[in-house]
Formats: C-alpha cells, sequence, structure tokens
C-alpha cells in the first residue's frame, strides 16, 4: 500500500523575532481527518507555529506544503519571495482559523460574521450564502442567535460563532489557537464540546490547547513542543499514559492540579 | 427692534444667498475633504514608511498652518503659477486641503485604534488587503471616526466665514455688506452670530442621533 500524500507537511521550519529563535527547525505531517493537538508550555513556540501555517506570521526557513501547494513563499533564483496579498489570501482561505479571543467583528450580526468570506472570498450569492451560515450556525447550537450581534452574545457564544465562521469556508484544515483560554470556566465546555462535534464529523484540526483532558479525548495524535521544537509526539494514550521523555512527563504532572 | 426688522426683510435675499453659499462651501470641503481624508487615513495607517512621508508632510503643514493663512495661499498663489481661481474655488479649495488633513488624521487614529486580531480574523478567511478595508477596518474606524468627523464640519462652517477675507459671498461678507447700508453693526452681528450657532448646534445634534444609531453594536 502506498503511502498517501500529507494533507499538510510542515518541513525545517524556522523563525526568528529579531535574535530569538522562536521556531528551531519543526517537522510536523497531517493526514486528511487527523485531529492533532499540540501541547507545551508557553514560549514554546506552538501558537507561533499555528500563526504561520495560517500565514499570519513570516518565517525565515523551511516549507509548508498544504495539500500539495507550498504556501506563503516562491524561490526565485535561490532566493526565497513571500507572495503578494492576492495568493497569500488564497492560500489562507484553504484554512480555517479560531483564534483565543474570537475577533468577531462586531459591526456585523453573527450571521454576517459568517456570510462576509462566502459573499466576498467564494463570491457566493446572498441567499445561499445565508443559507450556509444558518446551517453552521445550527451546528454549533446557534440558530436562535443568527441576528444577534457580538456584543449580544456571551463568550462561549461569540467563540462558537467564530468556529462557524471559519469552518462555513469548507477549509481543508482548521487551526483552533487555544479557543477556551479567554473564557469564563464554565464556558469552557460547550467550546470544547462543539469542537468535539466537528471532529467526529471528520474535520482536519490542528488544535493548540491547555486543556489536557481536551487533548487526551479530541486528539488522534498529540505533539509536544519544547524551546521551539517537537520534543516528542504520538498517539494521545501514549503521550499522556507513557511519556518517554523526561521533561514531557515533568510538563505533564505540572498541568495536572 | 422694529427698525432692525424692516432693514433685515429688506436684506433677507442678500442674507439668504450668503447662508445659501456657507452652507454650500462647508458641504463641498466636507465631502471633498472626506474622500481626500479617507486616502490619507489609510495611508498613514498602512502605507510603508516612504509612501507614508509625503503624506505626513502634507497632514502636518496643513494642521499646523492658520486657516485663514490658507485661504490666502489657495487664493494668491495660483494666481502667481497662472491658474486663475475664483475667490469660492480658491476658499473651497483651501478648506478642502484643510479638512483633509484633519480628517485624515483622525481617520489614521482610529484605524490604528483597532484590536490587530481584527486584521488577523479577516485574513484568515482570505480577504485581500482592499476588501479587509472595505468589510472590516473601515467600516469599524468609521464608527469612532464619526464625531470628531462631525466636529470638523462644525469647524468648516466656523472656517467658511474667513472667506469674507478673498470675497466670498458667504453669510458674513453678505451681513457686513448690509452693515455697510444700515449702520445696524451689532444687531446684525448678533443676527449673523445667531445663525452660525443654530447651524452649527443643529449639526451637533445631528452627529449625536447618528452615534447612537451606529453605536447600537
Amino acid at each position: 500500500m502506498n503511502k498517501p500524500q500529507p494533507l499538510l507537511a510542515i518541513r525545517g521550519l524556522t523563525k526568528q523575532f529579531g535574535a530569538v529563535e522562536v521556531l528551531k527547525g519543526v517537522d510536523l505531517d497531517l493526514n486528511q481527518g487527523d485531529v492533532v493537538s499540540i501541547i507545551g508550555s508557553s514560549g514554546s513556540g506552538k501558537t507561533t507555529l499555528l500563526r504561520c501555517v495560517n500565514l499570519l506570521e513570516e518565517y525565515q526557513g523551511g516549507d509548508i506544503v498544504l495539500d500539495g501547494e507550498t504556501i506563503g513563499y516562491r524561490s526565485a533564483n535561490g532566493r526565497r519571495h513571500r507572495l503578494g496579498d492576492r495568493e497569500l489570501s488564497r492560500q489562507r482561505a484553504m484554512t480555517g482559523m479560531v483564534f483565543q479571543s474570537f475577533n468577531l467583528f462586531p459591526h456585523l450580526s453573527a450571521a454576517g460574521n459568517v456570510m462576509l468570506g462566502l459573499r466576498k472570498v467564494l463570491k457566493l450569492p446572498k441567499a445561499e450564502a445565508r443559507a450556509i451560515a444558518e446551517k453552521w450556525l445550527a451546528r454549533v447550537g446557534l440558530a436562535a442567535r443568527a441576528d444577534h450581534y457580538p456584543s449580544q452574545l456571551s463568550g462561549g457564544q461569540q467563540q462558537r460563532v467564530a468556529i462557524a465562521r471559519a469552518l462555513a469556508m469548507n477549509p481543508k484544515l482548521v487551526l483552533l489557537d487555544e479557543v477556551t483560554s479567554a473564557l469564563d470556566p464554565e464556558l469552557v465546555q460547550e467550546v470544547l464540546n462543539t469542537v468535539k462535534g466537528i471532529a467526529e464529523d471528520g474535520a482536519t484540526l490542528l488544535i493548540v490547547t491547555h486543556e489536557m483532558r481536551f487533548a487526551r479525548d479530541v486528539s488522534s495524535r498529540v505533539v509536544f513542543m519544547e524551546q521551539g521544537r517537537i520534543h516528542e509526539e504520538g498517539p494521545a494514550a501514549e503521550i499522556f499514559g507513557n511519556p518517554k521523555s523526561a521533561r514531557l512527563a515533568e510538563f505533564l504532572r505540572n498541568t495536572r492540579h | 427692534m422694529q427698525a432692525f426688522l424692516d432693514q433685515l426683510w429688506i436684506a433677507r435675499w442678500p442674507l439668504w444667498d450668503g447662508l445659501l453659499l456657507t452652507a454650500g462651501i462647508a458641504a463641498a470641503a466636507i465631502a471633498f475633504g472626506t474622500l481626500l481624508g479617507g486616502i490619507v487615513g489609510v495611508q498613514l495607517a498602512y502605507a510603508p514608511w516612504w509612501l507614508r512621508l509625503p503624506f505626513r508632510l502634507y497632514v502636518d503643514i496643513m494642521r499646523g498652518t492658520p486657516v485663514l493663512v490658507l485661504i490666502l495661499a489657495a487664493f494668491y498663489i495660483p494666481a502667481v503659477a497662472g491658474l486663475s481661481l475664483g475667490p469660492t474655488e480658491a476658499g473651497t479649495l483651501a478648506l478642502t486641503l484643510f479638512a483633509g488633513a484633519h480628517i485624515g488624521e483622525l481617520l489614521r487614529g482610529s484605524l490604528q485604534a483597532i484590536p490587530p486580531g481584527q486584521a488577523e480574523a479577516g485574513r484568515s478567511i482570505g480577504l485581500t488587503f482592499p476588501q479587509l478595508l472595505a468589510y472590516v477596518l473601515l467600516p469599524q474606524a468609521a464608527r469612532s471616526a464619526l464625531p470628531p468627523w462631525i466636529n470638523t464640519g462644525v469647524e468648516l462652517i466656523k472656517g467658511s466665514s474667513l472667506l469674507s477675507i478673498i470675497g466670498v459671498g458667504e453669510l458674513l461678507l453678505r451681513t457686513q455688506e448690509v452693515i455697510g447700508r444700515t449702520f445696524m453693526t451689532i444687531q446684525f452681528y448678533i443676527f449673523a452670530g445667531i445663525v452660525y450657532l443654530v447651524i452649527n448646534i443643529a449639526l451637533d445634534q445631528l452627529g449625536k442621533s447618528l452615534e447612537r444609531r451606529v453605536g447600537q453594536h
């Protein structure tokens, strides 16, 4: 049996912020339908990695290949050039991103938030965009809130709208960046359940999270990052049940209270 | 009092024409100034430094110069360059340049006050930069820029009275002409003052009600 081409292939990714090396050569593969969680202490580079995949950050070395296409840069005469606005936008539309701080557009209703990309990027007619938005808002349990504005929604509801906004674009890959970190404790579960639901629907997810139990429940694979490198990776049960490295064992001890 | 009212009645059409010209010049200046300021504000907020520089220079020069000097410059400099602008055109040009600089600067402030997560969220769904501006950033900036924008309109109504210096027949010059004929100095100046006040208070109220309407969300 030949190995299928991975949906996302990160090869030797390096990134510096000035003199500080944030990513020191990261390699990671995701196949269609994979749910991969990245764990690690803050400053380990996990959020930066996610932002590189969505082309929100520039990176100095390595390649990111999404569904066979090298994204973000082109090489000419041995030199790397950042792609232009139009190309970057097209490639960004292939991935969806959900942010820690929701980042809903405050001047648009819940449905308006979901519809913006459908209308302006995918160029769908209004009625069709509205139907898709309503379908996704129903999927995240907010059918009755379609015409509410972000300021009229709780944090958990806002984050679920943000999830609907990302998924409605039918992305190949969804990136979730600490999506429950800004929520009140009692609102965390509704968002995690929503994410679990879309994982069960077969979406390909790359998740940065501090919720260890959630990572264990939802992930097919868990990646432990430490100081800009992948320190250990494996099936969730192994990472949490039987960590190989002392550093991971220590990290897990410190996060379990 | 009766004598003043009689004179006011006699002078009603010149004064009315002056009022219309004041309103027309201010409206033209705010309309063109908003277009100009829109371009300037976006450049100041997002352009690379070498492109930002000329816009920054323009804004600082306009904001650092008294409006009266701008008006005189717009009136005399084109004439030296062989361009003949009438007083009304020159005055409108000066006030437009003045408004463009102020609106550009306040739009820059509003754009830069938008949390960076908004642009990132827009980018992540695949919006190009012009789309991001049109559908995410400018609508939000316009809300917070609305009160100072109305304020710029009030400044323009007041500033237009300076155009009487270069002979534009707006409200103040028409008032002065009536005074020259009737010698009712205090009465007609007070009358003109009240007219300016009423326009500006109305503009202010309009702004407040707009603010309430867009500020709901």
